[in-house]
């Protein structure tokens, strides 16, 4: 029955799972099931997880590391129906048997997504919560919630509406609350997937105290590098079934080429983050696009070179070369990098120097430092399908609000210069920056959504209002499942069009070109709502390439994506802009960035910094960490 | 009054107890008998003296701006309900003025303790003080649902009227008036799938949190009824009670 | 080992015990029907200005039969309506609407809840009929209306005026305004209820959520 893993036999052992199978039944509405029988989720799996142990359960989305997390904390069989074999004890609760109230006092749960993953309003009230249901007295439970509050540093957030939160602040509070009963066992499901940089070392340093405090943690993830140094096991899965079961030791020594061919994300971002950096360093600088583009377009589609094991397996702790990290960026995009710019000898935390500073080329017209107002309108750069200058996005403070109380507290104004930038087409950007620095609020000024503050967004080199802006781009949500609203793709793409029947003939030509072009001709007549992740954000492309935008902006596009996805939407970027598209990527995911942007702005390297104006109730706190410095006060 | 009273560590009490505040179950007094008010068609002398009676826990909950609003419009529709009006010639219809200004002026208490309550209470005392008087959990977990999705749809909303501007499907002034049908089923299709995920991510985070716990539910919020809460409802009470007697109408 | 819940099998649809689920998916449609209702509030007082409020519920009526058939839909056992119909009667109350409204909500949700479980949640026209009904419980916050006509006829009596004056006043608020309301609340439930039930089958169940 106990099955020895590695050296993982401890003397307790917190989870046995022995030949577990499980196989959804097709309960509608859940988002596991696309068939109508799917393949089992788990087959035969069999694991043991000693006390105390940090493990991270890695492999492909739909590989069933998810479905063995619902299994530790209860959640299968109680709401996630289906057929379930084997036996798996979790700290001596019988899978199948014990009831999920039995498991919520020894298993925390934390999930995706920050935002749909607290059930009450308020910070305080979402501590409380599982005390509350345990039936604890007031006094106690008050207790506990300063305890944690103090321990987990939210003391400044109790009272706040856990709404007004950003998506780290979310996750921490996502954990402190699994941590309010003292569970033996954590379980995470891809945590990190709407986090920045920033919020996910946060998670990594919290993570670290819960498991001194001798908490058993599973982690399911697709991204690896954030908590490489405290996992002690990574439990490789593969459609169902357990293919790997490596100490952190063995697993950081297999080549990084070989993990990646088990479609794994990196584990060591560094190399990626050298290139975002140099990247960014060298904004607005502009290797000639066109060029890119031609050279992307002449190389063949080069599918993933084949895995070199030259690499000596051995513990390779010592940071890759710099060559060596040009080559693991190539390797994800599958073609070389058309010019590698220098990588600035930094370490993985170096703060990205400020740009301006050093080797800047002499063609360039200087960058003003602060971009005043409106009326510093230099000429836009010939070519440039976008261009800003003087812009400053943001939005003023809130005057009434909708909801009353103090759910909302921080409403105030905010406003960020944004320095002068030119898109150019077949040309993809990067937007990168820590939450709150104004990206998404970029953006949408750039679409039309937002008005400047103030400054300029031009077209062509004319000053373009909000509707013309609309008319030019589109942005692809973060969350695309708000962008379809017809009952079938094809009917997605023709939504809006109108004309006379020899115009919809043309216009039904254009459509199937588009599905053609975008892999999506079989799911024509598929509900949109019925499509997976990827097939959605292709289905809301194609809507707005029949519509002949010429900007499309894509917000985070990456998150929670494996490394498969991830060089698919990686891919499309590049297609898109070789269809002479300008595009403009908002994320955090490094690979991403390195791999595929042209140029990358970060926000938290440029000048110019975030102002904001505090709501009326502002209960402005200490923040736990040190932000970029926020300025408070009246920009009115 | 309650929360103060209670040693309550910092973080409870500076969760927004500003100034006097009466028990959840207490503004549940003060509101029911508001609507008894209307059901009975007080005088207007009583309904003038417990319409001040109302204003007053606002002003002590550090409310003053909505206390002086309600206060002010009830005194403006009090006097054009006591205007004179001809009852015949070409002025008559002057009547409705004063007939308009009875009927706002009778749903003022119901609206100023429906505004007392729902501004002061917070959730967590909201759901504490429905588990108090023993109300079923379903009808504690639907309410706290309903708290807790409110700004979630809203931000929805938005996103879908983002949305539908980049594609152009005209959203905003007189469309849903042009295409009624087509402008509710945009906007209310992606609401309510997104609504239908949220409940999905809502019951998987409630149960691993134990809401299924067949046993006893505590509240965090110690609310309790003091005799500052039994006063003022003895106060209140007593206008009704002379008016129901005959005593003083 | 095999586990199973009841919910989707159909010898268990009809009358089983409400989960936790069942009631979160309660609260977030409860929810969104509110929201419409709001907006609805607003639209018809800027739309009618005053006694457009007695148009109030067909209004809503009109808009929310998406929400009402995705419920019953999903939930498919008795007290999902009649849970709705209830938190939707206390957040009226406590938002300082008549006390009737309280009531009229839960009887009128409790009786639409029996007679969409006498088609076992799945007939069409059940459920259309179950719309119709819940409609009614919105009738709630406009029935002041009549009752402050009487008192305000009571007021004017005890001034001594006219009978036939004050009849004049209000022979058009009266028994007419009555039927004309309650006939719009039947005639856009139905509207409202078929086009819920056509964007069910448009939507919802193409796309596999029902």
């Amino acid at each position: 029955m106990t099955v020895a893993y590695d050296d993982a036999a401890a003397a307790r052992p917190a989870v046995q799972a022995h030949g577990v199978g499980f196989r959804y039944r097709g309960e509608p509405g859940l988002p596991d099931d696309d068939a109508t029988q799917p393949p089992p989720a788990l087959s035969d799996v069999t694991l043991g997880i000693a006390d105390g142990e940090f493990v991270v359960l890695c492999g492909q989305s739909g590989c069933g590391k998810t479905t063995f997390t619902r299994l530790l904390n209860g959640l299968i069989p109680s709401f996630h129906t289906g057929d379930l074999t084997g036996a798996c004890t979790v700290y001596g609760l019988e899978c199948g048997q014990a009831a999920i109230e039995e498991y919520a006092a020894l298993v925390g749960s934390v999930f995706q997504n920050p935002k749909t993953q607290y059930f009450n309003a308020f910070v305080a009230d979402e501590l409380a919560f599982p005390c509350e249901n345990a039936g604890w007295e007031p006094a106690r439970i008050r207790g506990r919630v300063d305890e944690v509050a103090q321990r987990f540093g939210i003391a400044h957030l109790l009272d706040r509406s856990i709404f007004r939160l950003s998506g780290g602040e979310k996750q921490r509070i996502a954990v402190a609350s699994a941590c309010m009963l003292r569970p033996r066992l954590l379980v995470l499901d891809e945590p990190t997937s709407n986090l920045d940089r920033r919020a996910m070392d946060d998670l990594a340093a919290l993570l670290g105290d819960i498991k001194r405090m001798g908490v058993t943690i599973v982690v399911a993830e697709h991204r690896l590098a954030w908590c490489a140094g405290l996992a002690d096991r990574y439990v490789l899965f593969e459609s169902g079934r357990i293919v790997g079961d490596h100490t952190a030791a063995r697993f950081a020594a297999i080549p990084e080429a070989r993990r990646e061919a088990m479609g794994l994300r990196t584990l060591d971002v560094a190399p990626f983050r050298r290139r975002v950096d140099a990247l960014a360093a060298r904004w607005p600088e502009r290797a000639d696009a066109a060029a890119n583009a031609r050279a992307a377009d002449d190389a063949p589609p080069a599918p993933p070179r084949p895995v070199e094991s030259a690499t000596a397996p051995g513990p390779t702790t010592s940071g890759p070369t710099p060559a060596d990290s040009a080559d693991t960026v190539a390797r994800l995009r599958g073609t070389p990098l058309p010019e590698s710019p220098a990588a600035p000898p930094a370490g993985p935390h170096a703060v990205p120097e400020p740009p301006l500073t050093d080797d800047r080329t002499d063609d360039t017209p200087p960058l003003p430092r602060q971009p005043a107002g409106a009326g510093t309108a230099a000429p836009a750069t010939p070519g440039a399908l976008l261009s800003t200058r003087g812009l400053v996005v943001g939005h003023r403070p809130a005057g009434r609000r909708w909801f009353r109380r103090r759910c909302t507290p921080d409403t105030g104004g905010f406003s960020r210069p944004i320095p002068d930038l030119d898109l150019f087409p077949g040309e993809i950007v990067g937007v990168m920056g820590h939450n709150g620095a104004g990206k998404s609020t970029l953006v949408r000024t750039l679409v039309g959504l937002a008005r400047p503050l103030a400054g300029d967004v031009l077209r062509r080199g004319a000053a373009a209002r909000p509707r013309t802006l609309m008319r030019a781009g589109f942005l692809v949500m973060q969350d695309v499942n708000y962008q379809l609203f017809a009952d079938s793709v094809r009917g997605e793409l023709l939504l809006g069009t109108t004309g006379e029947d020899d115009e919809r003939a043309a216009i039904r030509a254009v459509c199937d070109a588009v599905l053609r072009e975008l892999d999506l001709t079989g799911l024509a007549d598929r509900h949109p709502m019925s499509l997976s992740g990827g097939q959605k954000q292709r289905t809301a492309i194609a809507s707005a390439l029949v519509c002949g935008k010429e900007l499309i902006v894509l917000d985070e596009p990456t998150s929670g994506l494996d490394r498969r996805h991830m060089v698919q939407v990686g891919m499309l970027l590049r297609r898109l802009a070789e269809r002479g598209k300008a595009v403009l990527v908002v994320t955090h995911d490094e690979e991403l960035a390195a791999a595929w942007c042209d140029r990358i702005l970060d926000l938290d390297a440029v000048p110019g910094r975030p102002e904001r104006t505090p709501g009326r109730t502002a209960g402005q706190t200490n923040p736990i960490r040190p932000r970029s410095p926020i300025r408070q006060g009246d920009s009115r | 009054m309650s929360t103060v009273t209670t040693p309550a560590p910092p973080a409870d009490a500076a969760r927004g107890s500003h100034g006097l505040r009466l028990d959840p179950r207490a503004k549940l007094f003060l509101l029911l008998e508001a609507n008894l008010l209307l059901f009975f068609h007080v005088g207007t002398p009583t309904e003038a003296v417990l319409t001040a009676l109302f204003i007053v826990p606002l002003l002590l909950a550090g409310r003053v701006r909505s206390a002086v609003r309600f206060a002010v419009v009830y005194a403006a529709l009090l006097g054009l309900s006591l205007i004179e009006t001809p009852t015949s010639g070409g002025w008559a219809w002057l009547a409705i003025v004063p007939m308009l200004a009875v009927g706002i002026r009778m749903l003022l208490p119901c609206l100023i303790t429906g505004a007392y309550a729902f501004t002061t209470t917070s959730p967590g005392e909201f759901t504490a003080a429905l588990r108090r008087i023993h109300a079923p959990e379903a009808v504690v977990i639907p309410c706290i649902v309903v708290i807790r999705f409110f700004p979630t749809l809203r931000e929805d909303y938005r996103h879908i009227r983002d949305a539908m501007a980049l594609r152009g499907i005209p959203s905003g002034g007189g469309s849903p008036l042009r295409h009624p049908a087509q402008s509710l089923e945009y906007i209310i299709v992606p609401l309510l799938m997104n609504a239908n995920t949220v409940a999905q991510d809502l019951s998987v985070a409630a149960l691993t949190k134990g809401l299924g716990n067949p046993g006893r539910h505590t509240s965090m919020a110690d609310i309790r009824m003091t005799p500052l809460d039994w006063a003022y409802m003895a106060l209140c009470a007593v206008p009704f009670a002379l008016f129901l007697t005959g005593v003083w109408r | 080992m095999t586990a199973t819940t009841p919910t989707t099998t159909a010898a268990a649809r009809g009358f089983a015990r409400l989960s936790v689920p069942d009631l979160i998916t309660i609260g977030v449609f409860t929810a969104v029907y509110f929201v419409l209702v709001a907006v609805c509030t607003f639209a018809s007082a800027i739309a009618f200005a005053g006694f457009g409020s007695i148009l109030l519920p067909a209004l809503c009526a009109l808009v929310s039969g998406c929400v009402y058939m995705l419920l019953v839909a999903r939930l498919g056992k008795f007290g999902g309506i009649t849970v709705m119909g209830l938190v939707m009667g206390l957040f009226f109350l406590v938002s300082g609407h008549f006390l009737l409204s309280f009531l009229a909500n839960i009887v009128f949700a409790v009786a639409a809840d029996l007679i969409a479980a006498l088609g076992k949640y799945r007939s069409r026209i059940g459920i259309l009929i179950s719309y119709v009904v819940f409609s009614y419980g919105l009738t709630g916050p406009i029935l002041p209306l009549w009752f402050m006509k009487d008192a305000y006829v009571a007021a004017l009596e005890a001034k001594g005026k006219d009978a036939a004056y004050i009849d004049g006043v209000f022979a058009q608020v009266n028994t007419g305004s009555f039927w004309l309301a309650m006939g719009a609340i039947l005639v856009c439930a139905v509207i409202g209820g078929w086009f819920g039930q056509r964007m069910m089958r448009k939507h919802f169940a193409k796309a596999g959520i029902v």
